[in-house]
C-alpha cells in the first residue's frame, strides 16, 4: 500500500512540503491536503492591495498544479481533531482522513485586542485573501486610514495604502514603532522619514474604544478611535495589525507537545513520531542559538516545509535552523534586521550617515556576527548588497577574528570584511536539503 | 555548468564589465544597474569584480514566494520579471549579497549569465572574468584577505 501523507495547511510551509515529497520520494505516495483557504502567497497580498498585480497572481498551488502533483485536496475545510496514535484526522464537516504521517502547517491568525468596537464595520484585519478583498472594497482615494499597530505586518501594506491615495495614521501602543523588528534608534529614523512623507504616527497610544460616527449632512459614516490619553481620531477605515498567533485549536487532546508553537526537533518532527510541524505553528531550531523558536516568517516556513517534506518522503535531513530575518520597504526606505538584533548581552556597534537616511547596528557574540539592523535608501545598491552580506555573516557564523574590530569601527564597509573572511566559501557547500534546489515548476510528477 | 571564473589578480579596475553588464541588463550604459560590482581594495590600488556565484541552494530562488526565480538554459538563477512582485525577500535570503532591486521597475534582478553569453566576460580586456566549465568557488576570498590585511592594522 502506498504511504499516506496528510498535509494540513496550504500556505508556504504546506505547499513546499508537498512539492518536496514529490521531488524526493522513491515510491509514489498518496498526498491529501486539507486547507481552509485556496493556496496563495500571503507575502504578495500587499501588491494585490495596491492593484499592482491581479488577484489571479496570488495563487500558488492552483487546482491545475494540485492535479499535476496528484494531490487530493479538501479546500475550505479545517481540521477539527487529530488522533496521531490511530492515524486519523477528522475534518470540520465530519470527514475522516487516515494517514501514515501528517504535517501540521496551519499557520497563524491575526489577534484582535479586546477593545470595544474592534470587530465592527470598516474595522479590518490584514492577513487573509478575504480580508485583503474587504479592505480593497473600503479604501478609496482620500480615505483616512488608521492603522492600529506599527509592526512588520502593518509596514508591509504601508506603501499600498499610500499608493491608493489614502491618508494614513499609525497608532502604536508601544513607545515606538517596529518594536519587534528594529531598535529604538532605527525606529526614530524611520518615524522621522515617514513623518516627512506625510504619515502621521502616534506612539504610546492605548486604544480604548472604536465607535461608529453616523453619517451626517453630506458626510459619510466614520469611525472614532478613543485613547487612554490624547484626542480621539476620526477614520474612514481602521486596520487592526496587532499581532498574530498560531492556529493550534484542533490539537486539544492530540497529545502533541506545544510551547509557543508545536515543539519540533531538528527533523521538524513533533512529539508524536508520525506528526511533523512547519511554518508559523512550529517552534523549530534557531540557526544561531539552536533553541526552539517561532519565527513566523516566510523564509522559515519555506525551509521548514521542504525539510519536513524530505523527511516525510523517507530521507534523513537534519535542519540547521532558521535565521530570523525581515525586510520591508516604506516610502523608498529599506528596513531589515537579522538574527538576534535585540540581544542586550551582545557587543554592538552603531553608525549612521549624516547626509542620508542610513543606519546600522551590528551585534557580536564572541567574534561572530549574531544580529544586525540595516536601514538605507532602496535606491542605494550598497544597501541591498550589504543586506545580503550581513545575512551571510549571520548565517555562516563566520569567525571574524580581527575583522570584528574592523566591522565595529566601520559598519558601513561590510563587503571588505565579508570577502576577506572567506564567508562566501564557507556558505557555498551549504544546501537546505543536501542537494541543489530545483527550479519552481520542475517538480517530477511521476515516480 | 559554465560559470564566471574570477581571477582578481588580473583585474585592473577598468569597469568595462559593469558597463557591459548594465547594457545587457537594461539597454543603457548605467554601471549603477550592473549586477557585477568591482570592489576596490587597498584604498584604490587594486580591484576585484564580484557577482552571483550561482550557488547550489539558490537561496533567492527557494525564498521567492511566487516562484519568480527560476533556472535558465545557462543554468543561472534568473528573475522572471512578469512574476516578480518586488517583495525583496530574495535580497535578505541571498547570503552572498548579489541580489539587486530596481526601485523604478519594482523588480529584483541578478546575474543571469546573460543567458549563456556573459557580456562582462566578453568585455573584460585582461581575462579577469572568464566563462568556464569549472566548479564555482569563492573567487575573491584569498585575494581580499591578502589585499585588505593592511586595513586591520588601523583597528587592532
Amino acid at each position: 500500500m502506498p504511504r499516506r501523507h496528510l498535509i494540513v495547511g496550504g500556505g508556504t510551509a504546506g505547499v513546499n512540503a508537498i512539492r518536496t515529497i514529490r521531488e524526493e520520494e522513491t515510491e509514489r505516495s498518496e498526498i491529501t491536503l486539507v486547507s481552509a483557504e485556496r493556496p496563495y502567497s500571503r507575502m504578495v497580498l500587499p501588491y494585490y492591495l495596491d492593484r499592482s498585480i491581479a488577484e489571479s497572481r496570488v495563487f500558488t498551488a492552483t487546482p491545475a498544479v494540485l492535479a499535476e502533483w496528484d494531490v487530493r485536496a479538501h479546500l475550505g475545510r479545517r481540521l477539527a481533531r487529530l488522533d496521531p496514535a490511530r492515524g486519523v484526522a477528522t475534518l470540520d464537516d465530519g470527514t475522516t482522513v487516515e494517514f501514515d504521517d501528517c504535517l501540521i502547517a496551519t499557520g497563524s491568525s491575526p489577534v484582535r485586542p479586546p477593545v470595544p468596537g474592534a470587530d465592527g464595520r470598516a474595522v479590518h484585519a490584514f492577513w487573509t485573501l478575504d480580508q485583503c478583498r474587504a479592505l480593497i472594497a473600503d479604501v478609496a482615494p482620500g480615505s483616512h486610514v488608521v492603522m492600529v499597530g506599527a509592526g512588520f505586518i502593518a509596514f508591509t501594506i504601508l506603501n499600498a495604502i499610500l499608493a491608493l491615495g489614502a491618508r494614513l495614521t499609525i497608532v502604536e501602543i508601544a513607545p515606538r514603532i517596529l518594536p519587534r523588528m528594529i531598535d529604538a534608534a532605527g525606529a526614530e529614523l524611520v518615524e522621522r522619514w515617514l513623518t516627512r512623507h506625510g504619515v502621521r504616527i502616534r506612539t504610546d497610544a492605548h486604544l480604548t474604544r472604536i465607535e461608529d460616527v453616523p453619517a451626517g449632512r453630506g458626510r459619510r459614516p466614520r469611525k472614532r478611535l478613543s485613547f487612554a490619553a490624547g484626542a480621539p481620531i476620526l477614520a474612514d477605515v481602521v486596520i487592526m495589525a496587532t499581532g498574530i498567533r498560531p492556529n493550534l485549536d484542533f490539537l486539544d487532546g492530540a497529545g502533541i507537545r506545544v510551547n509557543q508553537g508545536i515543539v519540533v526537533d531538528d527533523h521538524l518532527r513533533a512529539s508524536a513520531p508520525n506528526v511533523y510541524a512547519a511554518g508559523d505553528v512550529a517552534e523549530g531550531p534557531d540557526r544561531i542559538t539552536g533553541a526552539g523558536v517561532v519565527h513566523a516568517i516566510e523564509p522559515t516556513a519555506q525551509e521548514h516545509g521542504r525539510v519536513a517534506g524530505a523527511n516525510m518522503a523517507g530521507r534523513d535531513v537534519r535542519y540547521r535552523g532558521s535565521v530570523a530575518m525581515n525586510i520591508v520597504e516604506v516610502c523608498h526606505l529599506d528596513i531589515a534586521s537579522f538574527g538576534a538584533w535585540d540581544d542586550a548581552s551582545a557587543e554592538s556597534a552603531v553608525a549612521a550617515l549624516p547626509d542620508r537616511p542610513a543606519y546600522r547596528k551590528l551585534l557580536f557574540t564572541g567574534d561572530r556576527l549574531t544580529g544586525a539592523i540595516i536601514l538605507g535608501p532602496a535606491s542605494d545598491i550598497w544597501t541591498t548588497n550589504d543586506v545580503g552580506m550581513l545575512k551571510g555573516l549571520v548565517q555562516a557564523q563566520t569567525p571574524l577574528g580581527r575583522w570584528k574590530d574592523y566591522l565595529r569601527a566601520n559598519p558601513f564597509d561590510v563587503r571588505t570584511a565579508y570577502l576577506a573572511t572567506r564567508t562566501a566559501g564557507a556558505l557555498l557547500p551549504e544546501t537546505v536539503l543536501g542537494r541543489p534546489a530545483k527550479a519552481p515548476g520542475t517538480t517530477p510528477v511521476a515516480v | 555548468m559554465r560559470v564566471l571564473r574570477i581571477t582578481p589578480e588580473k583585474c585592473t579596475g577598468c569597469l568595462r564589465c559593469e558597463l557591459a553588464c548594465s547594457y545587457m541588463q537594461t539597454g543603457t550604459f548605467q554601471p549603477a544597474k550592473s549586477v557585477i560590482r568591482v570592489a576596490p581594495f587597498e584604498g584604490i590600488t587594486s580591484y576585484a569584480p564580484y557577482t552571483c556565484v550561482q550557488c547550489a541552494e539558490g537561496w533567492c530562488m527557494t525564498a521567492c514566494p511566487v516562484g519568480a526565480i527560476t533556472i535558465n538554459a545557462a543554468g543561472a538563477k534568473d528573475v522572471v520579471d512578469d512574476t516578480c512582485v518586488g517583495c525583496k525577500l530574495c535580497t535578505i535570503a541571498c547570503p552572498y549579497g548579489t541580489m539587486f532591486y530596481d526601485p523604478d521597475r519594482r523588480k529584483a534582478f541578478k546575474c543571469d549569465l546573460c543567458g549563456g553569453a556573459p557580456a562582462c566576460a566578453a568585455a573584460c580586456p585582461t581575462a579577469a572574468i572568464t566563462y568556464e566549465e569549472v566548479a564555482t568557488e569563492d573567487w575573491l576570498g584569498d585575494f581580499a584577505a591578502a589585499r585588505a590585511a593592511r586595513l586591520l592594522a588601523g583597528v587592532a
